[in-house]
């Protein structure tokens, strides 16, 4: 049955526009849009990135799972990536790298703009600039690295060779302990908060 | 939009972050179950920069390997699912913003840095998370988030290198932020 | 040799099988026509009733804009002539059939009248900007030099300040030719069903009348001021929607080639363009801005300004785009 629309229709893009629509919204409700509440989860006064970027994950891999269950969405019908060992870690890398430096990721750049951050703006503007250095630059710096260690289409649960739903059972529970080690660190190293 | 003062947040005023993280949880699900595709931030910019340079110079995007496909496509930027939910994301982020009184124009920094301090690295973020995005095929929320949705290695990987690479660096950083 | 076997029995290139010979320029005019009516419009109403000292920016200070609005259109219209050194010709004829007669003899009466119009505020004006920066008040005072070292000048200025009222009558007619005039314009082409509606005219006039509503709340300083122009506005948006189902119901209830002119629109290549830019960034994000701003959130009236203006220019865009591709002809 899923997904709805097909890929190349024009009611995709206006589902795209409603599903955009809701994704700024909640990242503008969770604090997203403020680089200092960001980078809070690098230095400990603040763990929402952690909490919100892992109950969503967390949600949307069981809400997935049960709709495969349930027959109403198959996962190769869905986009699925290939895993690329090595340019993920460095390209990874190179983002966590922007994160700390920017304060922003690519997504929560975008409603932080929308409420007039002058930083997230100039924060898209040099992700454009580093987008075009990559493109110019591709063929002679990046080319045979992004190609390389390619593994297919790796799932967590295959790869530790207990089941789909075991591994999410599993990803639940590291999830529950990670947001209980967080409140922990916080109240044990008595980390102060930030203002912004 | 003249009041760029500086004034503190009721911290309240932002959602649970338990809450918004089930929110954005059924926000993947649907464009999962609407549209085959996971969530992304990067993509939409990498769709216009393609687009603009197949527009500009289209012999030299025949050419080159990185732009070959989009020049033959001949992609429209406007026809990209991804521009249109950044799009549908700015338009989320004003609504939602002028229901907390949030819009405001402002540069957020630390008290400890300058303003020009901000600037230069909200900047050079900006250009890292660019060349990252694309190495690494998507950002926090395109190779992040939704890798880890269909509970696809690679996206724990990218979840892990980018908010490993943070710890990573944050000690040399950490001037700007406290 | 490459043979073609005209089917249809016409051999009109530049019509048949695909006219698109309009491109950038018209629909950037249809815009900037539809602001600047609009402008002088809502100057002369209010004027006209009275409220002249209330509704400042609208009546005094807007119009300043419209003279340039104007001529930005004269601009794009010059460089889409084939050869704009012959466009004098368009002013040999009256043709009271012909829309684009009907346009440019309208253009050539309020271009000159939106000069004099805020000219007839000089006063007014130079008060308003007594706070502003040393450049406008130069450049308010160069003005008034001139006027006042040119007796005729001076003398034609206060005639009109003192026949003001006949003037808005005027201006208002006028304004109200030009902006149903953007409209007629493209619903006059028989042979292009998508513009050949009588809704397109009232429904251009009426978003051109929002984006006129639009830049005056931006502009003015009084919050009574924006809240009556975020009204006018929001009620202008009520009717563009209304208007906008109004079309595709018309279409979708008349023959095949009206039906495969809304198709593009609803599934065909400009549906996600026009439902996301035309409804959603220019009609309903900024209704519900104005609504909220109207229930006392603060919201910089910048944004919804600008969602208007953005969603005019690209409903005119599409428009004109999109109905060089509908046809009658298979």
């Amino acid at each position: 049955m899923a997904p709805i629309f097909e890929f190349t229709s024009e009611w995709n893009l206006l589902a795209a526009l409603v599903i955009g629509f809701a994704f700024g919204w909640v990242l503008e409700r969770a604090g997203f849009s403020t680089s200092r509440k960001l980078a809070g989860v690098f230095y400990g006064y603040d763990f929402v990135v952690i909490k919100v970027f892992f109950t969503a994950a967390v949600t949307a891999a069981l809400g997935l799972f049960l709709l495969n269950q349930m027959g109403l969405l198959y996962f190769d019908e869905v986009w699925m990536p290939n895993t690329f060992l090595l340019p993920t870690i460095v390209g990874g890398v190179i983002m966590g790298i922007g994160f700390i430096m920017g304060g922003f990721c690519p997504g929560t750049s975008v409603p932080a703009a929308a409420i007039g951050k002058i930083d997230a703006m100039l924060f898209i503007g040099g992700m454009v600039i580093g987008i075009y250095f990559y493109s110019f630059t591709y063929e002679w710096i990046w080319e045979d690295l992004r190609n390389s260690t390619n593994l297919g289409k790796v799932k967590m649960g295959e790869l530790l060779g207990i089941g789909e739903g075991l591994a999410i059972f599993v990803f639940i529970v590291i999830a529950l302990g990670t947001f209980w080690l967080v409140d922990t660190i916080k109240k044990k190293f008595k980390i102060e908060d930030v203002n912004y | 939009m003249k009041d760029i003062k500086r004034d503190k947040p009721d911290p309240n005023k932002y959602m649970n972050p338990y809450l918004a993280g089930i929110l954005l949880g059924i926000v993947i699900i649907a464009a999962f179950f609407f549209s085959g595709e996971g969530l992304g931030g990067s993509g939409a910019y990498k769709d216009m920069v393609k687009a603009s340079v197949v527009k500009v110079a289209p012999e030299y995007a025949a050419d080159a390997s990185y732009f070959e496909e989009a020049a033959k496509a001949e992609l429209s930027p406007m026809k990209s699912w991804l521009v249109f939910e950044v799009l549908g994301m700015v338009l989320g982020g004003v609504v939602s913003g002028a229901f907390a009184g949030r819009l405001k124009l402002k540069l957020e920094h630390s008290p400890n840095i300058t303003s020009r301090t901000r600037i230069i690295f909200a900047i050079l973020g900006g250009i890292f998370f660019g060349v990252g995005s694309q190495l690494g095929r998507g950002c926090t929320s395109g190779a992040g988030l939704s890798g880890m949705a269909v509970m696809s290695l690679s996206g724990f990987i990218a979840a892990g290198a980018i908010f490993g690479g943070g710890y990573l660096f944050a000690y040399f950083f950490r001037k700007l932020w406290i | 040799m490459n043979e073609e076997i005209i089917i249809s029995g016409r051999n009109l290139p530049y019509i048949d099988p695909v006219l698109n010979i309009w491109h950038w320029q018209i629909p950037l005019y249809l815009f900037v026509g539809g602001l600047a009516a609009a402008l002088i419009f809502f100057s002369a109403y209010f004027f006209i009733r009275g409220r002249g000292d209330e509704l400042k920016t609208s009546v005094q200070i807007a119009p300043i804009l419209a003279p340039f609005v104007i001529v930005i259109g004269l601009i794009a219209l010059l460089l889409d002539l084939r050869h704009p050194a012959y466009f004098w010709q368009l002013y040999t004829t009256i043709r009271l059939d012909s829309p684009m007669s009907w346009g440019a003899w309208t253009l050539a009466a309020i271009m000159p009248l939106s000069v004099i119009w805020p000219l007839t505020f000089l006063k007014e004006i130079k008060e308003y900007f007594s706070e502003s920066g040393k450049r406008v008040k130069g450049l308010i005072q160069w003005i008034e030099d001139i006027i006042n070292a040119i007796k005729p000048l001076k003398l034609s200025i206060e005639w009109f300040t003192k026949y003001r009222y006949q003037l808005a009558w005027v201006n208002a007619i006028l304004a109200i030719i030009l902006g149903v005039y953007t409209g007629i314009l493209l619903s006059a082409f028989n042979a292009r069903p998508l513009w050949n509606t009588s809704i397109l005219g009232p429904l251009f006039l009426v978003s051109g009348l929002s984006t006129g509503a639009a830049v005056i709340m931006w502009m003015s300083r009084s919050k009574k001021e924006r809240l009556i122009f975020s009204r006018i506005d929001l009620l202008l948006i009520a009717i563009e929607l209304f208007f906008i189902i109004h079309l595709f119901m018309g279409f979708l209830a008349s023959g095949a080639v009206q039906i495969e002119a809304a198709q593009l629109f609803l599934g065909g290549d400009y549906t996600a363009i026009f439902w996301a830019g035309v409804v959603m960034v220019g009609l309903v994000i900024p209704a519900i801005l104005e609504t909220m701003e109207l229930y006392g959130y603060h919201i910089p009236i910048s944004i919804p300004a600008l969602l208007i203006l953005i969603g005019g220019l690209l409903f005119r865009f599409i428009m004109v785009e999109a109905g060089q591709i509908t046809r009658y002809l298979y």
